[in-house]
């Protein structure tokens, strides 16, 4: 009875193809850029540049922003973002914070920079292969100092009497040093006349924010999470503080070992959530309703349950359901497109895509959350948006998993292209050396 | 078009403001949305009234208006709490319409950190508990909901006797998977400081629950990766040995009956333990070879790495 159970699955079977649909995604993408978005994204009008930049940067990966565009068009959109600049430094996140003339002394505090929308402004300009020329550099390097909080943690904007708000958040603290990265490179002491950030502080944030399993979360004690696993990462990266090859911790990593532990159990086989209950409480849901290993082991109680008998008999291999495999981004969840992002690109910062299961993630990627009419959705079956669909081509092109994208640069989130007009830009190579 | 206009510029209430129209420049803007009229009048009434800082109940109810449509505005709520503290508004009632966007918008943190601001100043988390378990039944692996939840237990105190254990292991009876009921359950016990780690009945006690937690249900790793962090952080008279575990992996996964592997966690703590002895480290092998061939083959190649550790310290080749 327990024949076939336990059979060995190895190797990971089968004549598989996935078909990237390059045209529609090219579609997709070019819509967003050239018409309306949707009203539904008007709760995420505060996140604008961050739409704009998604954009942007997928027809970057896609190849397919310059041959799409004219020249003035892009100039069009360099002035969209430089539009967005603070008058104090900084960029905002939206145009509807704007108090225009309105603006005074006063009622300033309503209508401050973002350290999102400033990290996403650089990435778009580099994007745009603007030379950075109308940044207010100096002044955005002496607001950011003012963005961090004592403890070390940054913040999203400056508030009344100069206090930090938004959430303790590793995403503020890896953009945070993002923008320090455009400006500084890594320059330490002063740039420009301006003082470094607390640079230090910020690593011990992300090292106490490691959890007993390995993952990195929020903050001390909260929940692991793949989104802020990879900010702490990606901090670290652009600080210079990851652990070398060969070493199992840094300044801001206690545990390589541990956390990639953590990394490589987000892989998951179950993609839908009714596939999280264990129907009888006894764990003899079928294969189809597997909890990762769950099919493959041979299951408390499966011997003497009609319920175990009923699940198994007649359903397809383990072999067949290992074709696709997906991320989650915490514990016994089910997987998401974004957290073959987050996790994808936590392993390559660590150097260590190659012990995830790529293949099957590609099959997961395009067989169940790729969109028909181009983009990806958050789980299977679900429409496209903008979000889910910028992360799974980050995904394929961060795991080296598809060949029709550019490469992109696991830390900054854009491609090395973009990266490499960056480094070559007068002023950078000047200032930083 | 005007007709739908009506709700501020008709309004005289607001006949005095000079509303602010949103400035997108003279190209072609990027992630242009295709706004409500409804969004596009309020937006600009918010912001003169934000330019000339008025601190009133109108610009209160501005306020929410603009919520509703985009709860994550990053600085309305900000400019909400100082007219509710500038005009003394009602905090307790602030807290009952909280209720009803944060059971409407789930997945928004503005909301968490302006609660966060209001119970502050309140000084009383009285009903906070109960309606935390309120959002649970919405989604009981809520990310923000947890977070204020630990914020709640250190600025309430209620480390001990408050029910919030209680809550934990209620929730965790209704799905012992939850992991972020797990890690709540780590940060009660051991979230106040050092010295919990080095407490004897303490670590005990968890060590029991997780193992109970276990035989429920073997494949879930959530309590397999508490009592490894067990191991790793006790400390003291408390320390935990990982080799204490063996017995306890082997009743999940035994080496002498490798059909019959009922948890590939029991697996991989087997793997570990058998790791640190070099003369173990052929079982190790044989260990991470069912892990990567039968029992965890996602992982395969994760498994493979972890062998090749072990022939790292020379420990592999009497298998070979």
């Amino acid at each position: 009875m327990s024949a076939g159970r336990v059979e060995d699955v190895h190797p990971i079977v089968v004549e598989h193809k996935s078909h990237f649909n390059k045209p529609r995604h090219v579609k997709y993408w070019l819509r967003c850029l050239k018409t309306y978005l949707p009203q539904q994204y008007q709760s995420t009008d505060s996140n604008r540049t961050m739409l704009a930049f998604f954009t942007l940067a997928a027809l970057d990966l896609l190849d397919s922003l310059k041959p799409n565009t004219t020249p003035e068009e892009r100039e069009q959109y360099i002035d969209w973002v430089y539009l967005c600049q603070h008058p104090d430094g900084g960029f905002r996140g939206f145009p509807g914070s704007d108090l225009g003339e309105h603006r005074n002394e006063e009622n300033k505090v309503w209508d401050p920079a973002n350290v999102a929308g400033t990290y996403f402004a650089f990435c778009m300009l580099a994007i745009l292969e603007d030379d950075f020329g109308r940044v207010n550099k100096k002044a955005c390097l002496t607001w950011l100092r003012r963005v961090q909080r004592p403890d070390g943690s940054f913040g999203e904007t400056v508030g009344e009497e100069g206090k930090v708000e938004g959430g303790m958040d590793p995403r503020f603290g890896y953009m945070a040093m993002g923008i320090r990265w455009f400006l500084r490179g890594r320059a330490t002491g002063d740039v420009m006349g301006v003082p470094d950030v607390d640079a230090d502080k910020l690593v011990e944030c992300v090292r106490i924010s490691q959890t007993y399993d390995g993952g990195i979360s929020e903050a001390p004690f909260h929940e692991a999470h793949g989104g802020f696993t990879y900010c702490a990462l990606a901090a670290l990266s652009f600080a210079g503080h990851l652990p070398k090859p060969g070493e199992n911790s840094s300044a801001g990593l206690s545990d390589v070992n541990h956390t990639i532990a953590w990394l490589v159990s987000r892989q998951t086989a179950t993609l839908e959530e009714e596939d999280l209950l264990d129907t009888y409480g006894d764990e003899t849901d079928t294969i189809a309703t597997c909890h990762d290993a769950h099919s493959f082991v041979a299951m408390k109680g499966f011997r003497d349950t009609k319920n175990g008998k009923d699940s198994f008999d007649d359903r397809p291999t383990s072999n067949y359901h290992l074709q696709w495999v997906g991320f989650n981004g915490r514990c016994n969840k089910i997987a998401d497109t974004c957290y073959s992002w987050w996790v994808g690109a936590s392993l390559s910062l660590l150097d260590k895509v190659s012990l995830a299961s790529p293949d099957p993630n590609r099959h997961y990627l395009l067989d169940k959350t790729q969109h028909i009419v181009g983009g990806f959705g958050k789980v299977a079956g679900n429409p496209p948006d903008l979000y889910h669909s910028f992360l799974g081509l980050a995904a394929l092109s961060v795991m080296g998993l598809e060949k029709e994208l550019k490469p992109i640069d696991a830390t900054v989130c854009i491609s090395t292209d973009a990266c490499t007009h960056l480094a070559k830009l007068p002023w950078r190579v000047e200032n930083l050396g | 078009m005007l007709e739908k206009m009506a709700k501020y510029s008709n309004a005289e209430e607001w006949a005095d403001i000079v509303p602010i129209p949103q400035d997108d420049g003279p190209g072609q803007p990027l992630a242009a949305i295709a706004y409500s009229d409804d969004y596009v009048e309020a937006m600009s009434y918010l912001r003169a009234v934000m330019a000339n800082n008025e601190m009133s109940e109108r610009a209160l109810h501005l306020t929410e208006d603009i919520i509703r449509m985009n709860p994550a505005h990053y600085t309305v709520w900000l400019y909400r709490s100082r007219i509710l503290f500038a005009t003394s508004s009602s905090l307790p009632a602030e807290i009952t319409w909280l209720n009803t966007i944060a059971l409407k918008y789930q997945k928004n943190y503005q909301i968490w950190h302006h609660r966060h601001t209001i119970v502050d100043a309140l000084n009383s988390c009285t009903g906070e508990q109960d309606f935390l378990s309120q959002m649970f039944e919405l989604d009981m692996k809520n990310y923000h909901v947890w977070s204020y939840r630990q914020w709640l237990v250190k600025r309430f105190d209620l480390w001990e006797g408050k029910g919030e254990l209680e809550a934990v292991e209620s929730i965790l009876e209704r799905d012992v998977r939850n992991n972020s009921a797990w890690n709540h359950r780590w940060y009660l016990v051991f979230g106040r400081g050092e010295s919990c780690f080095e407490d004897k009945e303490r670590v005990r006690r968890e060590v029991d629950y997780a193992k109970e937690a276990i035989h429920l249900a073997p494949q879930n790793q959530s309590p397999w990766n508490y009592i490894r962090g067990l191991i790793r952080q006790t400390k003291g008279p408390a320390a935990l040995s990982l080799a204490s575990f063996k017995q306890f992996a082997s009743e999940f996964a035994s080496l002498d009956d490798p059909d019959n592997v009922t948890s590939s966690h029991a697996l991989d703590l087997l793997a570990e333990i058998l790791a640190e002895r070099e003369g173990d480290a052929a079982d190790a092998a044989k260990a991470l070879d069912l892990l990567a061939k039968k029992y965890d083959p996602i992982r395969e190649n994760y498994w493979k790495y972890r062998k090749s550790l072990l022939v790292g310290q020379g420990g592999v080749k009497a298998a070979a």
